[in-house]
């Protein structure tokens, strides 16, 4: 640990994995410590099911769920989008070869009390029993017009602004209701809640274009899960860190983040050692003083031993319930996922309640997604403050991850990633200093 | 040093229906006993004297052609993670295959090996076969480990062993040759991943798995 490094990374979260995958390509020395004796911190997948009844204070499961290796239980619920930002950085490094994903079977959305199919191609748009009949037409032509909509070409963008006209005003012009508007911005252009109305309607078009180009590559939905949990994103780009020359130390407690007298970061003490380096990247858990808390995600994980009702026995859902339907500010999102995943017994599947906490009783916040779910074997339930730093670390050096947040997806951590290796090094990532005859791809 | 190549990346001449199953294969031990190298040889036929401890042959294949049958490794290499015992369970993950190399001339390698074959018997597939490798038999005038004692633990533990040398090739395409030859290979083995499972790639379709490249 004695030696000097361009950047310690703190912590094997997925963001702080993908930036020490990035470091290292770039050519960066990099130390990657982390506190615990397993990879993931937030993103971990637990393993056995044991562990997870720990971790929660529960009584040890009984033999009726299977053997605990079996188990994967992620602890924050994402899918990745097919055409998303995380796909392109799995391809782009190559990590996706130590991966596997299936797709998810099907993305639905609740509306008056009870779910509906998100339509994914013509047939089941007409067959839908999201919208009325004329309600339809009108869609299709908000939908044709957004697929035909080319950001250069401003012939495409048929005499409105969309950089300066907000996306409530396009919903307008194409005569939109409220229940679609509801369905469209966010079962298809995923937002949170609607501030999206009132911002430029370009970004809500990306959106949805985003969406429906994750639709055309697999087909059944836009989402894709990694066999055996998200816990192997942060492992696999931890490898491509090591490949690239990355040293690994786990089960290392940090006990200080040493710095200069003009407050710029030097190293970082364990014990009596100390590594010297120019950076630091870390979450937030090891900087509690350079952080502030923003606000709370509830998440509830459920183990459950049948499928969804209504969802034709999937083995693998997501079901958005847009914040209106239920009289909130924030949406509630429900992901399924099941064995066939390798993260649950033969037979049982995982569902995650989670949502944006806008109340003192973020419990019974959750309860329109529980009701869904049928009968519960077993609930977990954490309430996690959502953290970002105070300052971008120019002067301290010390480059912080804003915490996981109640998305759907990776598109923000993506984005978190990004930024964050901007402020770092100056420059955006190139993915040209991957090379490709490192992996040896025989084909 | 003329040594026997054959099995090794051959194409299986006029064979119109070979069998071909894939395996995952992972290599374990202390380092610089000589892992990379071992596989470096294998795959490239290459050996340097002097290899940086941990180089990009973190994800090799190479196909090994049977009789009936060819099999196609996909080789992991430690990456160095295994220094601060910071491998990740992925490592092991669907591995079907390893090769636990300890280095001739020093003892604690061998103790460690052990160690490797101990973690393999509680994180990976039963059914994995496991290869024990004591590699730099270039070097037996300094040999610290009999040739003996480590039969003995490999027969003890039901683990293929041969002694190798990275250096002048001896039993390098053999041990993997001796690992094809274990694995079983029924209709699917070998099939990457479960059911439905899928890798992504830029041009989309998932990886042929039909034809002896």
């Amino acid at each position: 640990m004695d030696e000097e490094y361009d950047a310690i990374v703190l912590g094997t979260g997925l963001k702080e994995c993908i930036l020490s995958g990035m470091l290292s390509v770039s050519g960066k020395k990099v130390l990657h410590i982390d506190r615990n004796k397993y990879y993931g911190g937030e993103s971990a997948s637990i393993t056995p099911l044991e562990e997870l009844f720990a971790k929660f204070n529960a009584p040890a499961p009984d033999e009726t769920y299977g053997r605990g290796r079996d188990w994967n239980v992620d602890l924050i619920p994402k899918f990745l989008m097919a055409n998303g930002l995380l796909v392109k950085l799995l391809i782009h490094t190559g990590v996706t070869r130590y991966l596997e994903f299936k797709s998810i079977e099907g993305s639905y959305v609740y509306k008056g009390g009870k779910i509906s199919k998100v339509p994914v191609d013509q047939k089941e748009a007409l067959a839908s029993d999201l919208m009325g009949m004329f309600e339809k037409r009108r869609f299709r032509n908000f939908l044709i017009y957004v697929q035909d909509f080319q950001e250069e070409d401003a012939k495409t963008w048929k005499d409105f602004d969309p950089s300066t006209a907000n996306m409530q005003s396009l919903y307008d012009k194409f005569g939109l209701d409220r229940n679609t508007q509801d369905f469209t911005g966010h079962a298809l252009a995923l937002y949170l809640d609607d501030g999206y109305l009132q911002q430029p309607a370009i970004q809500t078009i990306r959106r949805i274009k985003l969406y429906s180009d994750s639709l055309a590559k697999y087909g059944k939905s836009p989402y894709l899960y990694p066999m055996y949990g998200l816990g192997e994103l942060p492992q696999g780009f931890a490898r491509l860190s090591a490949i690239y020359g990355g040293t690994y130390m786990l089960d290392k407690p940090i006990d200080e983040i040493v710095l200069s007298e003009d407050g710029k970061v030097v190293g970082v003490r364990s014990g009596n050692e100390v590594a010297k380096c120019k950076q630091v990247y870390c979450d937030p858990s090891y900087v509690p003083e350079r952080v502030h808390k923003k606000g709370q995600v509830i998440r509830c994980i459920c183990l459950l031993d049948h499928p969804i009702a209504n969802t034709k026995d999937a083995l693998s859902t997501q079901i958005i319930i847009p914040q209106k339907q239920v009289g909130r500010h924030f949406d509630i999102y429900v992901s399924v996922v099941s064995y066939t995943h390798q993260v649950a017994a033969k037979g049982w599947f995982i569902a995650m309640v989670s949502t944006t906490v806008e109340t003192n009783d973020p419990e019974s916040e959750i309860k329109p997604g529980l009701d869904l779910l049928g009968p519960i074997r077993q609930k977990f339930i954490s309430i996690s403050d959502y953290y970002e730093p105070i300052d971008l670390g120019s002067q301290s050096q010390i480059f912080i991850s804003e915490s996981y947040d109640a998305t759907t997806h990776f598109e923000t951590t993506c984005l978190d990633v990004l930024k964050i290796y901007k402020r770092g090094t100056g420059e955006d990532f190139d993915f040209s200093k991957v090379k490709v005859e490192l992996g040896e791809e025989d084909q | 040093m003329a040594t026997n190549r054959s099995g090794a990346a051959q194409r299986p001449n006029g064979a119109p229906q070979t069998k071909v199953c894939q395996f995952k294969l992972v290599l374990l031990g202390e380092s610089a006993v000589g892992k990379s190298s071992l596989v470096l040889r294998f795959v490239k036929g290459q050996f340097h004297e002097y290899q940086e401890s941990t180089i990009g042959a973190a994800f090799l294949t190479q196909t090994v052609c049977l009789d009936d049958t060819t099999v196609k490794f996909e080789i992991w290499d430690t990456a160095g993670q295994e220094r601060y015992h910071s491998l990740a369970p992925m490592y092991y993950r669907g591995a079907q295959a390893a090769i636990v190399v300890y280095d001739i001339t020093n003892q604690d390698t061998f103790g460690r090996a052990k160690n490797w074959v101990k973690e393999l018997q509680r994180q990976a597939s039963p059914s994995i076969v496991i290869a024990l490798a004591g590699n730099k038999s270039d070097l037996a005038a300094k040999r610290m480990v009999e040739f003996e004692e480590a039969q003995a633990y490999a027969d003890e533990n039901g683990l293929l062993f041969m002694e190798t040398s990275a250096k002048t090739a001896m039993n390098v395409n053999d041990i993997f040759l001796a690992i094809a030859n274990k694995l079983p290979k029924s209709e699917g083995a070998g099939a990457a991943g479960a059911g439905g499972a899928r890798r992504l790639a830029d041009g989309e379709q998932p990886r042929p798995s039909s034809c002896c490249k």
